[in-house]
């Protein structure tokens, strides 16, 4: 039996080589000083020019006037290396984080290459081509062993294709024409049997590896409204310190205490709140990545984050509540038919039917000792349609054997003026209480019973959603089964709501709906009607194996195409939130320690030694031990940046009250404790 | 006119130091304290940088989309 994965096994990104990333990062860091890149970062951008100052008195200390402190060069030199190792180590953070996208856009891009292409021209002829000139609407054919050579849906042939080198899964996917889910193919891709016939259907450079390299490297990363919000917060806060600390020498020289210009600028940048605004942008980028190890890929980052704000789930039943294939459990007979009768009217009824189900009940029959009574190949299968609701076959002799929807064959059974049977209502409720779901068989107007396909609810998938219920997650779930079924579904696997008997169209008004009430909804899909709400959805994944249509409409693409995803990811975009909001906290927290450590210090001759409560040695010890700890915070907290804060499934104010405990008092009584034991240090070694 | 992107730091920079000529003389005639001409130069010189971060403050308040 299929069992589900954990989250940790969920979690892969194929293909990727990470070595030499922090080699990479650390070269990038110096790299990312250039001013046009500072300029993106106002606080960081403050601490670069700070630097550049404190240099220049490194050089020359009185270049600003006669500096009153004491061995000035050595003094400033110390405040000049710190400073630039902050904006280092901030660069590097970030540089980290970008080193695993480009890691996976180097995998990528190595499957990418140009190759000869098989150009079907109209006449029928093949050409030969370079890849490169294929264009959108041009037809090819590809044959065992050929990279296929752009996007494309497939119109003829079937075969297998090992998408490994974007899925990191090694199974081949069987490609076909007509349908939905088998018929889109990606460029890159290798044919491992038989042969396509593809209308393609990108231009170059606009395939999906493309794309995919384009967003992985974050050649396409725009500002999400929350790092936006952010951003202009922390700019007011360095807005305001740096008043403050432009107004102090004023009153610095009114009190007789004159300070020099390097301690100024060492206080505005201990003041200012260089850790978030140093880490902010890796979060951000953590997040992307986070996403793509679950072999997702996000087209931007406001669709991350987009997902921490997710009020309402709309869900599939198949495949993401349930294991997807139903299997016959029980053949019910009804009108007095035997079991036997019953079995050999099923078998007959699902020997063309192709669906796992009809192998299901094939299998089910053949174990019952059923056998076929006649010679298939004279026989004509009736194929299932969404319009009939049933399938069967038609024997030479005139004999129509159909099995489907009870309603459907109901209505099929009285077209040919045969009776009903109250047996066959009860037999529908016995199944659909089981939450399976009931297919009536017929034979002409006779009914024989019901079989039971059993529908298996993935395991833990009840613990997810209340996870999500405590998290204030409504999740919907919309099945085609009819409500009985459904509700029991529903109910089994712990969804808050349901729609039954659900038509593509439904999937959109609910997500309209829910927007209505100003929600917002993230939903999963794969086909083309559903294309139309992937893109109304504010969160909308689509199935790797899916139309182009669907990719194209959704945010984001699931290279596993695997709805449950969708759960994990909306994890992640909390997980996002959290860790963005909860290293704020710290970091303005860490503000009151740092208050404590260089005001006293700064003035001692107008009576705050009391509030030296740390006990530093002297002015130029509480500037260093202030300005250390406020660098080497930044690097201390990169592997919390980079992986995010645990998450754990709480409502947002029990989260808000655990992280103002955790970061806020956390942030206060840990700078005071860090600066002290470095001021000892600094001391002891004699370096102020 | 219009000037190209190119030209806009050099010419920034241009204007920053005229403008620093004309303060530094009113900076060095309300210190309290004797200060050296070029001290009175480097601190008006500070001043306008800061100034100038204060206004790329603004801008980011205002305008967070650009960066």
């Amino acid at each position: 039996m299929k069992t589900t994965k954990t989250r940790q096994e969920r979690k892969h990104t194929p293909k990727v080589k990470n070595t030499g990333i922090y080699t990479r990062a650390f070269k990038q860091a110096f790299v990312k000083l250039d001013p046009r890149n500072m300029l993106k970062n106002p606080v960081m951008f403050l601490v670069w020019v700070g630097t550049i100052v404190t240099a220049l008195v490194t050089i020359e200390p009185n270049l600003f006037g006669v500096t009153p402190d004491n061995n000035p060069r050595l003094f400033n030199g110390l405040i000049t290396i710190i400073l630039f190792l902050t904006l280092i180590f901030a660069n590097f953070a970030e540089a980290v984080a970008e080193g695993r996208g480009k890691a996976q856009a180097d995998s990528l891009r190595a499957t990418k290459s140009d190759v000869v292409a098989r150009k079907l021209l109209p006449d029928g002829s093949i050409q030969e081509v370079n890849s490169a000139t294929l264009r959108r609407g041009d037809q090819i054919k590809v044959i065992a062993g050929d990279v296929i050579p752009a996007d494309g849906e497939v119109i003829a042939g079937v075969a297998s294709v090992d998408e490994s080198a974007i899925t990191g899964e090694s199974a081949p996917v069987l490609k076909q024409p007509g349908t939905d889910i088998a018929s889109s193919v990606t460029g890159g891709t290798r044919i491992n049997s038989d042969e396509l016939t593809i209308r393609v259907t990108s231009d170059p450079g606009q395939g999906f590896i493309d794309r995919m390299i384009a967003l992985v490297e974050g050649a396409s990363r725009t500002k999400t409204p929350n790092e936006i919000a952010l951003t202009v917060l922390l700019a007011v806060l360095t807005q305001v310190f740096l008043v403050v600390i432009v107004t102090l020498p004023t009153v610095s020289v009114y009190v007789k205490s004159p300070v020099s210009i390097a301690v100024l600028i060492a206080l505005l940048v201990a003041l200012i709140p260089t850790t978030i605004g140093g880490l902010l942008s890796a979060i951000g980028i953590a997040g992307m990545d986070r996403v793509a190890q679950f072999n997702v890929i996000a087209t931007s980052g406001r669709a991350v984050e987009a997902c921490g704000d997710i009020n309402t789930l709309v869900l599939d039943k198949t495949g993401t509540i349930t294991l997807g294939n139903r299997m016959a459990e029980e053949f019910i007979p009804v009108k007095g038919h035997s079991l036997n009768e019953v079995a050999q009217i099923s078998l007959a009824s699902s020997i063309f039917d192709e669906t796992p189900e009809g192998k299901s009940i094939v299998k089910l029959a053949e174990s019952l000792g059923a056998k076929l009574s006649f010679n298939p190949t004279n026989a004509a299968g009736i194929e299932f349609s969404a319009k009939t609701r049933m399938s069967g076959i038609d024997l030479p002799n005139g004999v129509e054997i159909r099995k489907g929807a009870v309603d459907a064959i109901k209505g099929f059974v009285r077209s040919r003026n045969g009776q009903l049977t109250p047996e066959l209502d009860a037999a529908y409720e016995r199944v659909s209480k089981l939450g399976g779901t009931p297919l009536a068989i017929c034979q002409n107007d006779d009914i024989y019973g019901v079989i039971y396909l059993k529908d298996i609810i993935k395991p833990g998938i009840k613990e997810r959603f209340d996870q999500m219920r405590r998290m204030g997650i409504k999740t919907v779930m919309l099945t085609g089964d009819n409500r009985l079924t459904a509700s029991v579904i529903a109910e089994e696997a712990g969804v808050d709501d349901f729609i039954a008997e659900a038509t593509p169209e439904d999937k959109i008004e609910v997500i309209r709906s829910e927007q209505a009430q100003g929600k917002l909804v993230a939903m999963t899909g794969d086909g083309t009607n559903d294309a139309p709400a992937l893109a109304q959805a504010n969160v909308g994944v689509a199935m790797n194996s899916g139309t182009q249509a669907a990719k194209e409409a959704a945010n984001m693409v699931d290279l596993d195409s695997d709805p449950t995803k969708l759960i994990d990811i909306v994890t992640i975009g909390k997980q996002l939130l959290i860790t963005r909001g909860a290293l704020t906290t710290f970091s303005l927290a860490n503000d009151v320690a740092k208050y404590f450590a260089i005001i006293p210090a700064i003035f001692p001759g107008i009576g705050v030694n009391g509030l030296n409560i740390m006990g530093l040695a002297s002015t130029q010890s509480a500037v260093l031990s202030a300005l250390i700890y406020n660098a080497l915070i930044i690097p201390a907290l990169i592997p919390l940046a980079l992986t995010g804060v645990k998450f754990r499934p709480l409502t947002a104010d029990q989260l808000l009250q655990r992280n103002i405990f955790i970061y806020g008092l956390g942030g206060v009584i840990a700078p005071f404790i860090a600066i002290k034991i470095i001021d000892v240090f600094i001391v002891s070694i004699g370096l102020a | 006119m219009t000037i190209s992107k190119g030209h806009r730091v050099p010419l920034g920079l241009f204007l920053l130091l005229c403008l620093n000529l004309l303060l530094a003389p009113a900076v060095q005639a309300a210190t309290s304290v004797a200060e050296s001409r070029f001290s009175a130069y480097t601190i008006t010189l500070l001043g306008l940088v800061t100034l100038c971060l204060c206004v790329y403050l603004f801008v980011v308040i205002f305008q967070p989309e650009r960066f």
